[in-house]
């Protein structure tokens, strides 16, 4: 019994374990149509949501398991919080459109319950061989549920894409690992970090191919240019409320899983490290601004905007800081509220059963659908970067991060990025509000009105008790750099 | 949990009448917010019995902290209620006069179609200005201030298809923002001298920073006055004072329990309110006092002077609002803090009973508002003519020297005392505020008489139809009309009196001299406000009763006099002059030359060239895998280049 | 001659450059990319498993055992994704997997 407590530490994710399997099973023995689907659908949302209360109500203090490969602190807690939320959001936005789109499935919720599994494992990874295995639990539940809607062309080609090329930087990344193995003969991070705080370790080159591609398969699944090109073709071919969990829970994963790895196992090749995620940062920021101007459907558009918005992101974690790390957490949480919400809204965009999910298709929103276009313009506003709103916080503390480590030339960059990018979110409001309306959308469900309402009130009213999320992120960062 | 619920209870209202107005229906949006704002007026009347008659003299403030908000650096700003009297008798106020204008607007915009809107925007604004009183650092008061701002520019603009109110709602705004600017370098600059914006740590530091100097722009300033002179900006522009007045008269676009709410009982009061919450950083800045009475009494005479031949009823009752917080200035500006609270106290009953007996005048002549086009309504609408009378009554201050009378001869007689004890010089306070006093009388009964006495001067059916308004419109004037009569008899003795020091507690600091001599002062001081308010009857009621032709040839003779005044000293048109006119000028050419020639030029190039990179840079998703790898593979070769190439390997 | 480290890094480097050039310069068959997959995966083991052996450290060894395992669930899951994409679009070459850009 004493060896089975010992393991309570990890409850969480072996509740999450079982519950897939548990409801595999359900599914199995059910009657195949919608109806368990979204039965079971709403299983794991309850699931999910009954473990964010455990983890959120459980302990801060870092407790390492198996052999010091899993570890739980106040990082990975915040980290899992905004992933279930993040995850439980996407599934309750999906269950209305795959009803309507016929491939209401049990397999769907249950496969976005393992990958959650995986996110997990990446958050709680202290060694090189967890990370791997939480990454690809992860990435093969992604690339089925990338390819779920099995008669769509788009849906299929998306997972197809998403598979060679995930598959691509997945070997990147463990080529990386096996040179980081063989140079200081350990996968262990707190072993990692001990030796090469050593010395001369650091500036063996051999050490730092390892590490660039370790980085590079980690720069693959946060869609971080040039590892990016994967993320509109997917975005655009998946079902948009699978899209709309990729652009949540995975990402925060992976940034998380990234800061983890960099500030835990390579605190001592900081100097490395920091060039290689300015250049992506630099990069990301630019190219996803630019990109997104020339869009015109939504999905894609959202695609590039999440690909500008971990530019910013890359901007806090190069700082190198623990202010960097907390500002990357809270740039993450706000960044979750906004891009479900704006999904919320892409979902919405349905005229007579068929889903519009063209830019053009918005135009005249405010006098068909007043509170939906208030709502995506408080959205956009947001992610544009305009105060008093969220999107503003989230953007002035990575780079008031950069700039107190001294990058302010990244700083200057991104504020420039933004005011591009705040282009083409304002080109929206515009369409919505100022442009000839077109036909009416359907009602919604109310899953999706209550997703994009909240969210918007949400990121407006974010001014009024920011502490609370600085008290979290402030506490996740003090567990990951002391 | 009393004290959030004051001031949370009105946000609730305003969330669920804002939000699921048209979900719940008009009459259960009216009857959540109304009911919400009289179960705050109970407990602020509960609450002001509590803190204010609790015989302590040296009471502390209560502090209830609801909430953490700003951490940053040394600024610290947290969500706390701060209660004590000086708070408790503004709770009272505030919710008192917005539970009776919630309930009087379920009458009178009975056949508004967006009444769940009204009523939230009126909740809202309570819990803004509830908030601005109960605030214990600088920064939540200004979160306060603003918030009132924004829920008037609501309110005035309220009915937005009348060009006239969105241009009154913007004024309103502009102006306003005009003052807010010097409010906030205010803020700004206490928190560079004090480190803090905590109102007690600000007190605790203040003595200390008396007379000290700062550099500003090359110059070196005394620190409290420059602070307290930037400050007082902001009460200017709240309190409609003399030069930054001009937006209150317009404000009268908004619906009549607007202006009774917050042009007349609330919000113009915050910038009175403010001076007296910050009495110990005032005190430590003489000559910022002199100003404030300099503002006030000029306010006072000014907006007086206007009143005098105004037509609209409203805007009647709005420049004398206007020149009654100039004497509420007069007497915070001679130290007589409790002195000018008091009179915010007893005008927010008779002020909001006037304007809310206007409103059920305007409600009898179906929206007819200008005084020319009434007459003799007092047979027709006997209720209202009763109430206004005590409201008039009040106003001008009637009453008996050293026996009593209606609450603002209480309050007003002892602005005009505390102005005479404090020696200005010349007395010019004193004596504008006389002058002021004279004509107070005079317009007011002036307004009396053209409206319900003499003979209809209205078309015949409007006069037919003048009905007496509904029960729920004629309650809350009983309720304020009891406080017009009672306010200034009982509570003056705690407020003023003797029961002052137990009264007030720590909450404001009062000049112990200026409370002292302004009871010593000589006899016929006592008696000039009443023969001014006297005088003033006798002349209105010679002008519209004894001989109405008067008035006309009065106004022929003097022309030149009576234009100025007409146009209120042609101030709208000075500063159309001198800053509407240049300042589009200066937009003009920014526009056509600046804007129109570099700026689009550089903006169309820029976007010309955003355009092309774009361009490129779809282009290269060209949709094929192998194109992605070998993007990827591009990547890695040149990370991994940058760092081969100073390690010698790579040449 | 003796087989030493540097003789198994430089075969798995080829190895992985070789699987990578699978991926990207192959324009017929998708199922080549899954091969070259494997090919990748293989350099890798093969690396963790020579630099296990030098160091003396079992880690290396476990982690490739790992690689095996998972790498047999992706093959699993990629022919799937294979044949779902055949049924709806009739062809599996690389060239013909671009309804998707811009």
């Amino acid at each position: 019994m004493e060896t089975l407590a010992a393991f309570a530490p990890a409850l969480p994710e072996i509740i999450l374990a079982a519950g897939a399997m548990v409801f595999l099973m359900l599914g199995v023995f059910s009657a195949d149509n919608a109806r368990t689907g979204v039965f079971i659908g709403w299983l794991t949302v309850l699931l999910m949501a009954g473990v964010a209360i455990m983890i959120g109500t459980g302990g801060a203090e870092r407790v390492e398991l198996f052999d010091g490969a899993f570890v739980v602190d106040a990082f990975s807690r915040f980290c899992k919080v905004l992933i279930l939320g993040a995850a439980a959001v996407s599934l309750m936005l999906s269950f209305g459109y795959f009803e309507r789109e016929r491939i209401m499935k049990f397999e769907i919720p249950v496969l976005a319950l393992l990958s959650t599994v995986g996110m997990f494992m990446m958050v709680s990874a202290n060694d090189l061989i967890s990370l791997y295995l939480g990454l690809e639990l992860m990435s093969l539940a992604l690339y089925v549920l990338a390819a779920v809607h099995r008669d769509s062309l788009r849906s299929s080609e998306s997972g197809l894409k998403y598979f060679v090329l995930g598959a691509l930087s997945s070997g990147m990344l463990l080529y990386g690992a096996s040179l980081i193995y063989g140079f200081t003969g350990t996968t262990s991070f707190t072993a990692l970090a001990s030796t090469l705080q050593a010395g001369e370790a650091a500036q063996n080159l051999g050490l730092i191919v390892g590490l660039v591609f370790l980085l590079v398969g980690l720069a693959f699944k946060i869609s971080a240019v040039p590892f990016h090109m994967w993320t509109p073709d997917v975005y655009e071919g998946a079902p948009t409320p699978v899209t709309a969990f990729f652009a949540g829970a995975p990402k925060v994963a992976a940034m998380a899983l990234l800061l983890r790895v960099l500030h835990d196992a390579f605190p001592g090749m900081l100097f490395q490290w920091q060039q290689i995620i300015v250049f992506l940062s630099v990069a990301s920021m630019l190219l996803g601004s630019f990109a997104a101007i020339g869009q015109t459907s939504i999905k894609r558009l959202m695609a590039f905007s999440s690909i500008a918005n971990v530019g910013f992101i890359l901007i806090g974690l190069a700082a190198g800081t623990q202010y960097g790390v907390s500002s990357v957490l809270i740039y993450l949480a706000i960044y979750v509220v906004m891009t479900l919400g704006s999904f919320a809204v892409v979902l919405a965009m349905r005229r007579a059963n068929e889903m519009d999910e063209t830019i053009g298709s918005l135009a005249g929103l405010s006098q068909t659908n007043l509170p939906l276009a208030v709502a995506f313009a408080a959205l956009l506003f947001s992610l544009a970067g305009i105060p008093p709103l969220a999107g503003f916080f989230a953007k002035f503390y990575v780079l008031d991060a950069a700039i107190k480590a001294g990058l302010t030339p990244l700083a200057i960059i991104g504020v420039l990025a933004s005011v591009v990018g705040a282009f083409y979110y304002l080109r929206l409001v515009k369409i919505m509000f100022f442009d000839a309306p077109g036909e009416a959308f359907t009602q919604a469900e109310p899953a999706v009105r209550w997703v994009f309402t909240l969210s918007a009130l949400l990121v407006t009213f974010y001014v009024v008790y920011p502490a609370f999320l600085l008290d979290a992120a402030g506490t996740a960062a003090r567990a990951l750099v002391p | 949990m009393i004290y959030s619920a004051i001031v949370l209870l009105p946000l609730l209202g305003a969330l669920i009448a804002g939000l699921f107005g048209r979900l719940i229906g008009d009459r259960p949006s009216e009857v959540i917010t109304t009911a919400f704002m009289l179960i705050a007026a109970g407990l602020s009347w509960f609450v002001f019995i509590e803190t204010g008659f609790a015989h302590d003299a040296t009471k502390a403030a209560i502090k209830v902290p609801l909430m953490r908000w700003i951490t940053s650096g040394d600024l610290e700003a947290a969500w706390v209620l701060r209660i004590d009297t000086l708070t408790a008798v503004m709770l009272v106020v505030v919710t008192t006069v917005s539970s009776l204008v919630h309930l009087y607007s379920i009458g009178y915009m009975h056949e508004d179609d967006s009444r769940p809107r009204f009523f939230s925007y009126l909740s809202l604004f309570t819990f803004a200005m509830l908030m601005l009183v109960t605030s214990d650092n600088l920064l939540q008061m200004f979160f306060g201030w603003e918030g009132v701002g924004l829920a008037s520019y609501l309110l005035i603009g309220f009915w937005y298809h009348k060009p006239s109110a969105n241009a009154a709602a913007i004024k309103a705004f502009v102006v306003n923002r005009v003052g807010d600017f010097g409010f906030a370098l205010g803020i700004f600059g206490v928190f560079f001298a004090f480190q803090t914006v905590s109102l007690d740590e600000i007190f605790r530091q203040a003595p200390d920073m008396a007379g000290k100097t700062m550099n500003f722009l090359g110059y070196d300033v005394d620190i409290m006055t420059t602070l307290a002179l930037l400050l007082f900006m902001g009460a200017m522009g709240k309190s409609a004072q003399f030069l930054l007045h001009t937006w209150l008269p317009d404000a009268m676009e908004g619906p009549t329990p607007v202006s009774a709410l917050i042009h007349a009982a609330t919000m113009v009061t915050a910038g009175v309110f403010m001076v007296a919450r910050l009495s110990p950083l005032f005190e430590q800045a003489p000559m910022a006092l002199e100003f404030v009475v300099l503002i006030g009494a000029v306010t006072a005479f000014f907006a007086a002077t206007v009143g005098l031949v105004q037509n609209d009823i409203k805007r009647v009752i709005a420049y004398s609002t206007c020149s009654q917080l100039g004497y509420m200035f007069v007497a915070c500006g001679v130290g007589a803090y409790t002195v000018g609270i008091f009179h915010l106290f007893t005008h927010a009953f008779f002020k909001a009973l006037l304007f809310l007996g206007a409103g059920s005048v305007i409600h009898a002549m179906h929206h007819e508002q200008d005084m020319r086009k009434m007459g003799g309504l007092r047979g027709k609408i006997p209720i209202t003519w009763a109430m206004m009378l005590i409201g008039t009554l009040a106003l001008t201050g009637v009453g008996i020297p050293h026996v009593g009378g209606f609450a603002g001869f209480h309050s007003k007689d002892a602005i005009v005392e505390a102005a005479y004890a404090a020696h200005t010089p010349g007395n010019y306070a004193f004596w504008l505020l006389i002058v002021a006093a004279l004509m107070t009388s005079f317009y007011s009964w002036r307004l009396m008489f053209m409206t319900f006495y003499g003979t209809s001067r209205a078309d015949h059916e409007t006069y037919e139809h003048a009905h007496e308004s509904p029960p729920v419109m004629l309650i809350p004037l009983y309720v304020l009309a009891a406080g017009a009569v009672l306010a200034g008899i009982v509570f003056a003795p705690s407020f003023i009196g003797h029961h002052l020091a137990e009264f007030w507690g720590t909450s404001v600091t009062p000049d112990k001299d200026i409370m002292h001599h302004m009871h010593e002062v000589p006899e016929w001081v006592f008696w000039a406000p009443f023969t001014a308010m006297v005088a003033g009857f006798g002349l209105a009621y010679l002008f519209y009763i004894a001989q109405p032709e008067l008035p006309g040839k009065t106004a022929r003779t003097f022309r030149p006099l009576y234009l100025f005044l007409l146009n209120k000293w042609y101030i709208d048109e000075l500063y159309d002059f001198v800053f509407v006119r240049p300042a589009n000028a200066l937009g003009r050419l920014f526009w056509k030359g600046g804007d129109g020639a570099i700026i689009d030029g550089t903006i169309d190039g820029t976007a010309a060239s955003v355009g092309w990179a774009t361009g490129k840079i779809v282009r290269l998703q060209t949709g094929y895998v192998y194109h992605y790898a070998f993007a990827m593979l591009i990547g890695v070769a040149l990370i991994v280049t940058w760092f081969a190439w100073p390690a010698g390997i790579v040449k | 001659m003796i087989i030493g480290l540097a003789h198994y890094l430089t075969l798995a480097a080829c190895l992985f450059t070789l699987g990578i050039l699978g991926i990207f310069l192959n324009r017929k068959n998708v199922i080549v990319i899954l091969m070259s997959v494997e090919l990748m995966l293989l350099a890798v083991n093969l690396n963790l498993v020579a630099f296990s052996a030098f160091l003396g450290n079992i880690t290396g060894q476990i982690f490739a055992l790992f690689i095996l395992t998972v790498a047999a669930a992706e093959a699993a899951i990629g022919l799937a994704i294979i044949v779902v994409y055949y049924r709806n679009r009739g062809s599996i070459a690389v060239e013909d997997i671009n309804m998707m850009k811009g």
